[in-house]
């Protein structure tokens, strides 16, 4: 059904569809109301930033990285204008960016009985997780240095 | 609202600090934000000197309080699940103490609210989990007939956990029969021809057990300072993906060979 649809279609549709993936497990995480909209968009933004990094043959790890900051710096901002903690928007922003497909593949090459692969796959796997903790430790200082709080408790006040 | 200097009994506020610590913990704050908020709670209701040393799996606070003794209290973290809202309520309840805009009594009052803040439902959490491992679906390339079987076992697993833990089962054992159940239920919608691509469907439901949060969660501690509380999150976050793993791997293989090649 894709087909008949233009080409940019399809990456609109991967952000929605991360978006909507995003808000199911900000339900099974028990955020509530407005929180849930804000989630949906951090997980459309980091697939969104993701994707043609990884498209213009950058490799996960680094799409995961620069994603990963880019969702810090906007849950710092939300965090600051709703007055809560930026760590909501964070768990429910990054899930999508989450490597579940590596250890799926991991696992299969595994039972498979190609060793090297599966080894190789589990180590860009991990490395991934890293990258994603990496980038939200970077936006977390970036925004301690250009005083993201502040800026956004401005916002909310209006 | 004016501060009440009305000395709070040392043991009310010891408590109240305690609690505070333990629910962060219990719904997957950070380390120290669950030290922090114990700590504010404690010295906002008169404690001269308040010290938290919290773990994934305990908290202990000890503060000096205005009668001029010591005390102490260890509570034991032993469920954990993720409650953003319970975070974010805590999280409030910590700095309106601290910026002195509540009393112990209002305090204690709105702990017990959060305490009581309710789960959601049966049929919504599985509802949201069957959109969860659907939408994944798609993300990762399925098509509309893998997303429905994905959501399906989506809506299936998601209560599989909670199902075992009633009956005190250990989350490493939970964690296998739910990864076997999400590829075994996979692998059987493919052998019957409702799922076309096996590994975006499978993947799609996964995404509900893998321990992403916690793998980031453990590394944000290390990073934080929080070194114990990191590689503990660490071991539990590698245990819990080992399980799925194990699960997941042994349905494959009973789907490969036993069943008579489920996959072509």
């Amino acid at each position: 059904m894709m087909a008949f649809l233009p080409p940019l279609w399809a990456p609109v549709a991967a952000c929605l569809w991360a978006a909507l993936a995003t808000v199911g497990f900000a339900i099974l995480f028990n955020a509530r109301g407005v929180d849930l909209l804000l989630a949906a968009l951090g997980g459309a933004l980091g697939w969104g930033i993701a994707a043609p990094l990884r498209g213009s043959g950058g490799s996960e790890a680094v799409a995961c990285l620069v994603a990963s900051m880019g969702i810090g710096i906007y849950a710092e901002l939300v965090a600051a204008i709703r007055r809560r903690p930026a760590s909501i928007y964070i768990a429910c922003g990054i899930i999508p960016l989450v490597p579940g497909g590596g250890m799926y593949f991991t696992m299969l090459e595994y039972v498979r009985g190609h060793d090297r692969q599966s080894l190789s796959i589990a180590l860009a796997t991990l490395l991934t997780a890293g990258a994603i903790a990496v980038g939200l430790s970077v936006s977390n200082a970036l925004s301690r240095l250009l005083a993201l709080r502040r800026i956004g408790a401005r916002i909310g006040r209006r | 609202m004016d501060r009440s200097f009305e000395p709070t009994n040392p043991e009310d506020v010891l408590l109240l600090a305690a609690d505070a610590a333990r629910i962060l913990l219990e719904s997957g704050s950070e380390t120290y934000r669950a030290e922090e908020a114990a700590v504010a709670v404690a010295t906002a209701l008169g404690g001269a000197e308040a010290e938290c040393y919290a773990t994934p799996t305990g908290v202990t606070i000890s503060f000096a309080g205005i009668d001029g003794r010591i005390h102490s209290i260890v509570r034991r973290i032993k469920r954990r699940s993720m409650h953003l809202e319970r975070v974010a309520l805590v999280d409030e309840l910590a700095r309106d103490l601290a910026a002195g805009r509540k009393d112990y009594e209002a305090a204690s009052a709105s702990h017990e609210r959060i305490e009581r803040f309710p789960e959601r439902g049966i049929a919504l959490s599985s509802g949201a989990a069957a959109a969860g491992a659907g939408f994944f679906t798609l993300l990762f390339g399925g098509a509309w007939n893998d997303a429905l079987v994905a959501a399906a076992a989506g809506a299936l697993v998601s209560r599989l956990p909670p199902a075992m833990a009633k009956r005190k089962l250990p989350d490493f054992f939970s964690n296998i029969v739910a990864g076997a159940a999400a590829t075994l239920f996979c692998l059987a919608a493919h052998r019957l021809g409702l799922a076309a691509n096996v590994d975006a469907t499978t993947i799609g439901v996964l995404m509900l057990l893998v321990p992403g949060i916690a793998v980031t969660n453990a590394i944000r501690d290390t990073i934080a300072g929080d070194l114990v509380a990191g590689v503990a999150r660490g071991a539990d976050a590698l245990m819990s993906a080992a399980a799925i793993s194990v699960g997941a791997g042994a349905a494959y293989w009973i789907g490969r060979t036993v069943a008579g090649g489920m996959l072509r």
